[in-house]
């Protein structure tokens, strides 16, 4: 699997890329603002669900989702960037691998947001408190996310990985 | 050099440096902050500029809290950084480039919760151009600091003052 990947890195320029003088920084640049993006739209959101700014109503706030989902886009193709360059850095560690989990738990709990909460808060007035179940989602995304942008930043933390991975 | 020497050379710096718990935590709190409080500025930018009509102007600031927890969070965890290494950032000019721009942005942010953001006529209907601008011009400086925050990591010259390279 890392050689894959690696192997894929090579193929298509993306090792060149990342190793040119500027290639990590700006693509890591691009990284942090697709994830300002996703909290200043999903994290907002989730907050006004929580009870915070009241008045504001969760139809119209959503409209900012899209640009949340267009961060989360940005977010998983820069991160394939960093995946494919340096595969075993990544692959084999705890950080990232909590960090994927974390993203399939918010991945479930969007399909069960929308599926069962969103129509109830999207009618909601200004001043109405959210739900409980949206509530219980809200939650969920935001410990999601928090723990997603931890586990990000401890990658550094676990590199090089072989130090104590041992199934490695 | 000699206010670094003597900074890097205090017990709480060197606990700073030598804790891996201290020095991990500021910058993951640092990240944290960041995330909000650029969002927070960017999502508040975007209905500036007429995304999600809906949300009325003059509430915006309900999110206010968040900000300003945000804001304190990431001003304490950079300070413990600068602690933890003053000659890396302070002696690196993409710093103060740094600072510049979330000063400027902030400064920005605050001229728009006290303008457009209080005023209850704006929430339906066009927002004034000098306003659009500045909320431009707010994505633009926190694209900036995101970008020489990433970029210290990889410019600076001098680690420490007592270590010079």
């Amino acid at each position: 699997m890392p050689e894959a990947l690696f192997e894929f890195g090579l193929r298509t320029g993306i090792h060149t890329l990342m190793n040119s003088a500027w290639g990590w920084p700006a693509v890591e640049s691009i990284h942090f603002l697709g994830l300002s993006m996703l909290i200043g739209a999903v994290g907002l959101f989730d907050l006004r669900m929580l009870g915070v700014a009241r008045g504001i109503p969760m139809g119209a706030l959503h409209r900012l989702i899209p640009w949340g989902i267009g961060g989360y886009a940005v977010n998983v193709m820069t991160g394939f960037l960093f995946v494919t360059s340096a595969p075993d850095q990544y692959l084999y560690n705890p950080a990232f691998q909590v960090k994927l989990a974390l993203m399939a738990v918010a991945g479930l709990n969007v399909l069960f947001f929308y599926r069962f909460v969103f129509a109830r808060v999207r009618v909601c007035a200004g001043e109405a408190e959210a739900p409980l179940s949206a509530k219980v989602a809200a939650a969920v995304s935001l410990t999601c996310w928090v723990g997603i942008i931890v586990c990000g930043r401890l990658i550094t933390y676990y590199r090089p990985p072989y130090h104590w991975c041992w199934w490695c | 050099m000699h206010y670094f020497l003597w900074l890097e050379g205090t017990g709480f710096s060197i606990w700073m440096r030598e804790s891996g718990l201290a020095f991990f935590s500021s910058l993951i709190l640092h990240a944290l902050g960041m995330a909000f409080l650029v969002g927070a500025h960017l999502a508040t930018d975007l209905r500036i500029l007429g995304v999600a009509p809906g949300v009325p102007l003059s509430l915006i600031r309900r999110f206010r809290p968040v900000t300003w927890a945000a804001l304190i969070v990431v001003s304490a965890s950079g300070v413990l950084l600068l602690v933890a290494y003053p000659a890396k950032a302070l002696t690196n000019p993409v710093f103060y480039l740094k600072l510049l721009a979330a000063t400027v942005a902030l400064l920005i942010g605050r001229s728009l919760y006290r303008g457009v953001l209080r005023d209850v006529t704006g929430d339906s209907g066009q927002v004034p151009g000098k306003a659009r601008a500045l909320a431009a011009l707010s994505i633009a400086l926190w694209i900036t600091t995101i970008t020489s925050g990433r970029v210290l990591a990889y410019t600076y010259k001098v680690l420490m003052a007592s270590d010079p390279r």
